[in-house]
């Protein structure tokens, strides 16, 4: 059965989401404060992370890197204001995605769904981006034999690009091809994740050749030499 | 010319040097030209006097010498008349006198024998006018004029002639002239021009240095004080003045750098009150949010199992779970509000179709289901640098709106653009408002018909928004109701942020409707 992990310091929200899930039929490890977030990660090792940027002890963005650091599950954030900071510094910190409260339940839990759901892979098992070799029957990236660790939603991002080299995506079309949003015009959500992506895969992220910019209009897949 | 009649109009102390150089330099000429006068006509005056008395003793002396040789026999005539010449040539070249003799018309019918002049003087010298008067009069006369030198053409030099009539034996009757040369007197008054000149010149120069220096005194401060005070009201509240004396200038700058305390704190106490108060209803906003969601999804729970409740018990949970996204909708405008309270909201641009946007509105409130709908944008694109996420509020505002107070008597939208800027006109022909409606259109939390108004929920703050949406983007949202006529908003936005309307793509006041109301906030502070 899938785990969630939810971790929020507001126990009558906890619990709620708790309900919300269960009902859902997902499983759920409810967490209160910041400093038990880690042990209990380790111990369980949820399916993904639901996590409440505003909490006491910890804050959420620090927890966020903590566990990105061990591991590439994925990870949703709860915040209380879209157009705060914490929201950018929490999505640099490793976040997939992010509700802004308050959220429909339907609304979490299709995005949950989305989050944890692993792209078919039709065609090709396996395509080439450069020197990178990408998997997509093991969802593994290589390069020169060797892995490189992705989270779910960076590699659905790179295979986005890479099934279709050349092809400009505009920051829309991203969201709605890989994050399964229709109409978003957050674009924030894909700048960040795209900064991200080329810290791990481009030799050097200040000059990126995988991942180019298009400038007014978004990115696309280049390879290297073209 | 022009910039320095700026600078003089924006400096006292220009102005004050100026015009007191100015009126010296009129004082001191006329002041001077009229010494000047006096002083050489004094001088002449006292040369001509000198030369008068002078000529009468010589004239005297040479009359009795020509007498003298009727009963002298050791006096010869000749020798007397080349001794009257002589006797101006003892310096060889500058004479104290020149001598002229000349005969009278009379006696030059006959002989002009003695007539003569010592180093060479031209007789033309002595002009006609002068030599008819001397003969009339039996004093000496003295007249000014030039002396000509027949081997020195060209050269003239100023001299006081003075003339009588001698006679010479027998029955010879001549004019004699003694010719003074007024070169000292004029070497001496052009000393004396020299010297008023140049006393004239240092004394404007002194009194110019003096005023200026003086008012530069005064100025000085006054401008540091002008200077401070701009900057302060800049916003550069921590500028004071420097505290140089204990004199006037030093207590004014003494109170100036008080006041200037006082204001900062004030202002510094305002800024604090309005922060926290804006920090307030922010951080109320979003406090209220996490149990809101909480709420939310209780209230989905109860509704989707209402069909197990009894029929009060699953109203209630229809009613909960409606109230709750009215209360969300009033919490993000409300927020919304605070931020522009706050001066906090930001514009973030990007090139988007605006017809795009338009489009999605009408379909996410399914307007075109709406009796009598349409949408008039007769080009393909209207591209402009606009935060679509304000752009769509407002568009999705207008256009609820409408559908609200149509009576099904239709909604059209209109879309127009120029160079510059691109207009978006939402017209519906239901209840309208009137005059004293339009004015409160804007407000917060105002509605025309309270009963009627929460068919969609609306929040009361959805005009209040756009209004300040529009203006942030530096557009114009103007609006015209007529009741049972219908009302018609338009909304106009610059294609680049920064630029101001200038004109009026879709004209609010409908072609159909005549002379009616038109508000127009769109020029108001916010």
């Amino acid at each position: 059965m899938t785990l969630i992990m939810v971790v929020d310091d507001d126990q009558d929200l906890a619990e709620m989401l708790g309900i919300v899930l269960n009902g859902a039929g997902y499983e759920v490890d409810l967490i209160n404060h910041g400093d038990q977030v880690l042990d209990s990660f380790r111990a369980n090792k949820p399916d993904l992370v639901l996590l409440d940027v505003m909490l006491p002890g910890i804050d959420g963005v620090e927890i966020c890197r903590q566990i990105r650091a061990e591991s590439m599950v994925p990870i949703v954030m709860l915040t209380a204001k879209s157009d705060s900071h914490d929201v950018v510094m929490g999505l640099e910190a490793g976040a997939d995605d992010y509700m802004v409260k308050p959220f429909k339940s339907s609304e979490l839990v299709a995005r949950l769904k989305a989050r944890l759901r692993r792209s078919s892979s039709d065609g090709a098992n396996s395509l080439h981006l450069g020197d990178i070799v990408i998997d997509q029957v093991a969802h593994t990236l290589n390069r020169d034999g060797k892995s490189i660790p992705l989270t779910r939603i960076e590699f659905d991002l790179l295979v986005a690009l890479a099934k279709e080299p050349g092809r400009v995506f505009t920051r829309e079309a991203l969201l709605s091809e890989v994050w399964g949003y229709q109409n978003a015009t957050d674009t924030r959500l894909v700048n960040v994740h795209i900064q991200r992506l080329r810290s791990k895969v481009e030799r050097d992220p200040e000059n990126p050749e995988l991942i180019q910019t298009v400038r007014g209009v978004g990115y696309k897949a280049g390879s290297i030499g073209s | 010319m022009k910039r320095f009649t700026r600078r003089w109009r924006k400096s006292i102390l220009l102005q004050v040097t100026g015009s007191s150089v100015i009126i010296s330099i009129i004082v001191i000429a006329v002041v001077g030209s009229v010494l000047y006068t006096k002083i050489s006509a004094g001088i002449y005056h006292e040369k001509a006097n000198a030369a008068v008395s002078e000529a009468q003793s010589l004239s005297d002396y040479t009359q009795s010498q020509l007498d003298a040789t009727r009963y002298r026999t050791d006096i010869s005539l000749t020798k007397v008349i080349s001794g009257i010449f002589k006797a101006s040539e003892v310096s060889p070249t500058t004479s104290v006198r020149e001598t002229i003799m000349l005969a009278t018309p009379a006696t030059a019918k006959s002989s002009t024998l003695y007539q003569g002049s010592s180093h060479q003087v031209a007789l033309s010298t002595i002009p006609e006018a002068f030599r008819v008067k001397v003969r009339k009069n039996f004093f000496s006369q003295s007249q000014r004029v030039k002396i000509q030198y027949t081997n020195r053409p060209g050269v003239a030099i100023d001299a006081i002639a003075v003339g009588r009539v001698v006679g010479i034996p027998v029955n010879s009757i001549y004019e004699i002239y003694y010719l003074f040369p007024l070169t000292q007197q004029q070497q001496l008054i052009s000393l004396i021009r020299g010297w008023m000149f140049g006393t004239g010149i240092i004394l404007i120069l002194m009194i110019g240095l003096i005023t200026w220096y003086v008012i530069r005194k005064v100025v000085l401060p006054v401008r540091e004080v002008a200077e401070i005070a701009e900057k302060l009201s800049e916003g550069d509240l921590g500028r004071r003045l420097a505290i140089r004396s204990e004199d006037e200038m030093g207590r004014l700058a003494i109170s100036f750098n008080e006041m200037a305390l006082s204001m900062q704190q004030q202002i510094s106490r305002l800024e604090n009150l309005s922060r926290l108060q804006q920090r307030f209803v922010s951080d109320v906003s979003h406090e209220l949010r996490t149990p809101l969601t909480t709420i939310r999804m209780a209230s989905q729970i109860l509704y989707d199992s209402r069909g197990l409740l009894d029929p009060a018990a699953s109203r209630s949970a229809e009613l909960l779970i409606s109230q709750t996204e009215r209360f969300e909708t009033l919490l993000t405008d409300l927020l919304e509000v605070s931020r522009f309270d706050a001066r906090a909201a930001i514009l973030e641009t990007k090139d988007v179709d605006l017809k795009i946007i338009v489009q999605r509105a009408i379909d996410t409130l399914q307007a075109n289901e709406v009796a009598g709908f349409s949408f008039v944008a007769p080009d393909n694109e209207y591209h402009a640098l606009v935060d679509d996420r304000r752009i769509e509020r407002i568009v999705r505002n207008l256009i609820s709106n409408a559908i609200d107070h149509s009576e099904g008597q239709g909604v059209v939208i209109t879309m127009a653009q120029s160079e510059h800027e691109v207009a978006i006109g939402v017209r519906d022909f239901g209840i309208g408002f009137n005059d004293r409606e339009a004015d409160r259109l804007f407000d917060r939390f105002w509605r025309a018909d309270p009963s009627r108004s929460r068919v969609r929920g609306g929040t009361g703050l959805g005009l209040a928004i756009a209004l300040d949406d529009a203006k942030l983007h530096q557009g114009t949202l103007k609006a015209w109701g007529r009741p049972k006529h219908g009302a018609h908003f338009v909304v106009t936005l610059p294609k680049n942020p920064g630029i101001p309307i200038s004109s009026e793509l879709i004209a609010v006041v409908p072609s159909d409707e005549p002379s009616t109301i038109v508000t127009d906030i769109d020029n108001e502070e916010i």
